[in-house]
């Protein structure tokens, strides 16, 4: 038996949103601790983690560690159907091959049932080690979103330089080229707007635009976004899901093999 | 061509050891490919209509480039990185296999002349299907556009499908692309139905793992040979009366062929004179294969832009237009296969979660029909 109430209902709208257009098919699985999903795309280029912890919900119920698949264009077409200030409550049964989704007006007035077929799908589940990154850049995530869309009219790569004198976002396309740098900024009013530059060791890394695009899909969740960088890892651009959990992106960086050179 | 039935057998049997992956999934991946299969996948599809092929002014047939570039290209577009593995000379056992084939196409030859004359539309359809034929040219063809393609090519001494389960056990390649189930005899660690594939018949592609394969059969890998060979294979005759089926049973009883040979009804299983097993199952287990570091040089380079002009549209009459595009698309998925995967930096983990309940009876029908789906398509090659 498992029953979620989540009373900011739209947060899981948001949620939906934010992944499906990385990924179609993905297992949930819910545990004692929360309700997670880990999943890569197609191409096995990005993954996305999500993390919505039991103490975020208002009433959480998991019986037993529960691994549910759907499809992700589904159930964003049903939570669609969820107005802003709805009440959402997840129910599944042990065994069952539904899953359930309720939504109550803030006022009582309206309960809608939806109920979503379950899918089977077999999935890998790769194993993140815990890192210390060289470069961690914190800044408004609009901010970063703009970035990713004027510099993917350019070029389709962007490289992320971390220095001394700030992050830079560059990228060159049959047009011409794109330089966005941006400074540390902490002299702020809202602590959100500060731009927050740990750097460890300087880094540079290419990565698809394409990909960091639909990451932004992610902005409406959270005002700030963190982006951590290592010169052996992929980057993970991470939001917050307001105090209860987060959406991780990760991302492989563009590599230059030796066979790719010319001989 | 390749084990009868295995494909069956391990669906039966061995249901966990096959998925279906998406053609996308295998971005950045190396893969061998077994050319001469695919040349003559090519020949049977490419632009053939009857009797008619595609081919040059001079006459010459050209389906085979035709299928070759634009498959190749649709390989490296998606980020695919292909070695194609062409044969060498084939073993002395197959030489009965061989002749086989060669006169069931006499055959055909004949049977198609018939059809001609008789005017029958489906069996000239049948009959020329049977009587296609990859010549020395065909291959010397494929080759020379491949390496202007910048892709490598691996020359086989012997069976290709057993080079090609050599780079893969030597971790040169992720896997192997063929429709010959034989590589899987090779030891291929991961074998791909399906992946040459055209993208309109929207089949997945069919991922076999060895080692499930005889973690879930609960067969050592010697005894899965011995279970190809008393199924059938192209080395030697199979008892008959004795199936995949039955087969896996034998061994799983008896271990291994010797053992089922002195404990067998020799009565009801006619087994044949001078029956070759040892030879067979010698070249399954040690085939003659390159290991050299030099000879399998792969490599991946830039396209030979007017090489690949100068052959495919001075010499076979290809429309420049479509080629100087097709030449493009190289080019940029050149710079896509540097996008690296994540499975190079995180490894894959055990989950701990319990699925919601599986839904059994469709789960089941639907693998039915998947393995139906790949018996009906292998069983259009294997003719």
């Amino acid at each position: 038996m498992l029953e979620l109430r989540l009373v900011q209902g739209s947060l899981l709208k948001k949620v939906l949103e934010s992944i499906k257009d990385l990924v179609n098919d993905a297992n949930f699985d819910c545990s004692s601790t929360g309700f997670s999903l880990q999943a890569m795309d197609s191409s096995h280029v990005a993954l996305v983690s999500l993390l919505l912890r039991s103490e975020g919900f208002e009433h959480y119920r998991c019986d037993r560690n529960l691994s549910m698949g759907m499809n992700l264009g589904n159930m964003s077409k049903m939570l669609r159907c969820a107005g802003n200030d709805d009440i959402i409550t997840i129910k599944a049964d042990d065994g069952g091959d539904t899953v359930t989704f309720m939504f109550e007006s803030p006022t009582q007035d309206k309960i809608a049932d939806f109920e979503m077929k379950l899918m089977d799908i077999d999935s890998e589940h790769l194993g993140i080690p815990d890192a210390e990154y060289h470069s961690i850049v914190r800044m408004p995530s609009n901010e970063f979103s703009r970035i990713c869309k004027d510099l993917s009219s350019i070029g389709d790569t962007v490289v992320i330089s971390v220095t001394k004198e700030g992050v830079k976002f560059s990228t060159a396309g049959d047009i011409g080229t794109a330089n966005i740098v941006l400074r540390q900024n902490t002299t702020v009013d809202k602590p959100e707007d500060a731009i927050v530059i740990e750097m460890n060791e300087p880094v540079s890394l290419s990565f698809a635009l394409r990909y960091m695009n639909s990451f932004t899909k992610a902005t409406p969740l959270s005002d700030t976004v963190t982006i951590s960088l290592s010169s052996e890892l992929p980057v993970v651009v991470e939001y917050k899901v307001a105090e209860m959990g987060y959406i991780r992106y990760y991302l492989a960086p563009k590599i230059e093999e030796e066979e790719d050179t010319k001989t | 061509m390749g084990i009868k039935g295995l494909t069956k057998l391990l669906a039966d049997n061995a249901p966990n050891a096959m998925k279906e992956q998406k053609f996308e999934s295998y971005f950045g991946r190396k893969i061998a490919v077994d050319a001469s299969m695919s040349i003559y996948q090519f020949l049977i599809v490419v632009g053939r209509t009857g009797t008619e092929m595609l081919t040059n002014e001079a006459g010459e047939v050209t389906s085979h480039l035709q299928g070759m570039f634009n498959r190749t290209i649709r390989l490296l577009e998606a980020g695919i990185k292909p070695v194609y593995v062409f044969d060498g000379k084939p073993p002395e056992l197959k030489r009965q296999e061989l002749a086989k084939r060669y006169s069931k196409r006499a055959d055909a030859t004949a049977d198609l002349t018939g059809a001609i004359e008789a005017g029958n539309k489906e069996d000239i359809e049948k009959y020329s299907k049977r009587t296609v034929k990859v010549t020395k040219q065909h291959n010397d063809d494929c080759k020379r556009l491949l390496r202007l393609m910048g892709v490598p090519v691996v020359e086989a001494t012997s069976e290709a499908e057993a080079q090609c389960a050599a780079l893969c056990k030597a971790g040169k390649v992720y896997g192997v692309a063929s429709e010959d189930m034989d590589s899987l005899t090779f030891g291929a660690p991961k074998f791909l139905r399906h992946l040459m594939d055209p993208s309109s018949r929207k089949i997945p592609v069919m991922e076999f793992d060895v080692a499930k394969i005889l973690e879930e059969l609960q067969l050592t890998m010697d005894q899965f040979i011995d279970l190809c060979i008393l199924s059938g294979c192209d080395y030697c005759d199979s008892i008959r009366g004795i199936g995949g089926q039955t087969a896996l049973k034998l061994i799983r009883q008896h271990g291994s062929i010797e053992t089922i040979l002195e404990n067998i009804n020799k009565e009801r299983y006619q087994i044949p004179e001078e029956w070759p097993y040892n030879e067979a199952r010698k070249l399954f287990k040690e085939p003659d294969v390159l290991t050299d570091e030099e000879q399998l040089d792969i490599k991946w380079t830039s396209p030979d832009e007017e090489g690949i002009v100068q052959f495919l549209v001075n010499e076979n009459g290809f429309n420049i237009d479509r080629v100087t595009k097709a030449v493009e698309k190289i080019k940029s998925a050149k710079n896509k296969s540097s996008q690296g995967r994540l499975e190079s930096f995180f490894k894959p983990v055990a989950t701990s979660s319990v699925p919601a309940k599986r839904k059994e009876l469709p789960e089941s029908n639907a693998k039915g029909a998947a393995s139906k789906k790949t018996k009906g398509g292998g069983g259009r090659k294997k003719k």
